[in-house]
């Protein structure tokens, strides 16, 4: 009796907290949380929309190194290319709040993505964090891949190399190629988790 | 002998202590180098050794405001790495991390170091060392951070003579510090670890007569925790349940490993924990760890 009452008061008190099921975050084998954002162009956009479809979000902050190694590089921009050609939707998310690192308006994000030569679908602002919450997205980059169903097949790293040096990316192990690569042959993810890495994400306080 | 080395011979000799040089940031090169961090390299003793285990830090100085990362940086950022240049024979060990604190931004968490922080590092002498002096290097990479992120890095490096005994160097106050805060193996805080629906439940025994007011787990996997969710601590009997929750998204683990900070400030002590990861309800009586 004693333990379950010490138990009752531990869940009194993370409710209390906000801590428990705080888990609307995107889970590998879960449906994907539902969203809809604005992009650059004012234009909307749900994940419904996308429906059949595979669909690659990608969180973006430009001033940050990490996201510099893979923009500097080419890397994202290839992959965006690569995979867009082949029929992926890859969503490019902005989470910075206003007055934070990263924050951009439609024309800022479009003008970056020029000057960048960036190929993804579209830039999402999500200006107040709630779709990243909603992820659980915590780094610049963190990659999510979810598959025609809807279903999050994988989430992580854009790689296994967690550094600011874009010589790094040569001998990279790609998760997300890899995991795309898997998901459009109609096979099941091989790594679908991994450790995301970057900057943290710039949300509100 | 670099022009450098010869110059700085008699003060190094002296000091046991280097300065550092900003080295170029290499092929990463798009970030520009950071700036508010500086690193420098020291010994513990004024001397080495033939056949020793000589302890040398790398120092860490940061400009209010910023700060670096521990071996697990939790929600972001990158631990602290050094890659050795060492005479013939010499063995670096690896980063002994001390204790971090936690920085909360919105709702991320991550685990490092603010102000200063010195990383002890072993290094095997051989016993067959014939030199008047050696010099050990590093390049030392890290990441630093206010708000913003900036890779920082630097080339530092450290003359010492080679004599048959040493003695405390000028430095020697900084390493006694830096153990008081690294974590150590204690037989008399005993722990055990259960899994249950996404929930981790740290059992801890603290040693008879210690009261365990407030304590704090640092995992050393990045993958195995939800930093952002608060550990709870309750207390049953001489046991205590730290409640944490687990990544969803999290890598697969059958051990807890990490660190135990047990109370605050000057009177905290830091515990190591490696314990199995038992599935299922955590179990806090003795009489069921006695008979297990």
């Amino acid at each position: 009796m004693k333990r379950l009452a010490s138990v009752a008061v531990a869940l009194a008190v993370l409710a209390a907290l906000g801590a428990v099921p705080a888990h609307a975050v995107a889970v590998v084998g879960q449906p994907a949380p539902a969203f809809t954002l604005t992009d650059s162009h004012g234009k909307a956009h749900s994940l419904a929309d996308f429906k059949g479809k595979v669909v690659v979000l990608e969180w973006w902050n430009h001033e940050c190194p990490f996201v510099g190694k893979h923009y500097g590089s080419g890397n994202m921009q290839k992959l965006q290319k690569e995979w867009t050609a082949k029929g992926v939707v890859w969503i490019t998310v902005s989470s910075s709040a206003p007055g934070k690192q990263g924050h951009v308006d439609g024309a800022k994000a479009d003008a970056l993505m020029k000057e960048m030569a960036g190929a993804s679908t579209a830039v999402l602002l999500d200006h107040d964090g709630k779709v990243g919450k909603a992820y659980g997205a915590k780094t610049t980059p963190h990659m999510f891949v979810i598959d025609a169903k809807g279903t999050v097949v994988y989430a992580g790293g854009i790689d296994d190399k967690p550094s600011t040096d874009q010589a790094d990316i040569a001998t990279a192990k790609n998760y997300v190629s890899a995991a795309l690569a898997e998901v459009t042959a109609g096979k099941a993810v091989t790594t679908a988790t991994s450790q995301p890495y970057g900057c943290g994400v710039k949300y509100a306080e | 002998m670099s022009p450098f080395v010869r110059f700085s011979r008699g003060m190094l000799s002296a000091l046991g202590v280097l300065a550092v040089s900003f080295g170029p940031t290499g092929a990463g090169a798009q970030a520009p180098p950071g700036r508010h961090v500086k690193a420098s390299l020291v010994a513990e003793t004024d001397a080495v050794r033939p056949g020793q285990t000589l302890t040398v830090g790398i120092r860490l100085d940061m400009e209010k405001g910023w700060h670096i990362y521990w071996r697990n940086p939790g929600d972001s950022g990158l631990p602290t790495r050094a890659k050795w240049e060492l005479p013939a024979g010499f063995a670096a060990g690896e980063i002994r991390w001390p204790y971090p604190i936690r920085f909360t931004t919105g709702p991320l968490v991550s685990f490092g170091y603010e102000h200063d922080v010195l990383l002890p590092v072993e290094i095997r002498v051989p016993a067959a060392l014939v030199a008047t002096e050696v010099r050990i290097a590093a390049r030392v990479d890290w990441l630093e951070c206010q708000e913003a992120c900036l890779p920082g890095r630097a080339d530092v490096s450290l003359a010492l003579p080679v004599r048959a005994t040493s003695a405390p160097g000028s430095q020697a106050a900084l390493f006694a510090e830096a153990r008081r805060r690294l974590p150590r193996k204690d037989p008399s805080w005993r722990f055990s670890a259960s899994s249950a629906s996404g929930r981790l439940t740290l059992v801890v025994r603290p040693p008879r007569g210690t009261a365990l007011r407030e304590a704090y787990f640092y995992p050393v996997a990045p993958r195995l925790l939800d930093h952002a969710q608060p550990q709870l601590l309750t207390h049953e009997g001489g046991a205590s349940r730290l409640a944490l929750a687990r990544d969803p998204n999290g890598a697969p683990a059958d051990r807890l490993a990490g660190v135990l900070v047990a109370g605050t400030g000057v009177g905290a002590v830091a515990i190591e924990v490696d314990v199995p990861l038992v599935s299922g309800p955590a179990r806090t009586s003795l009489k069921q760890e006695r008979n297990p």
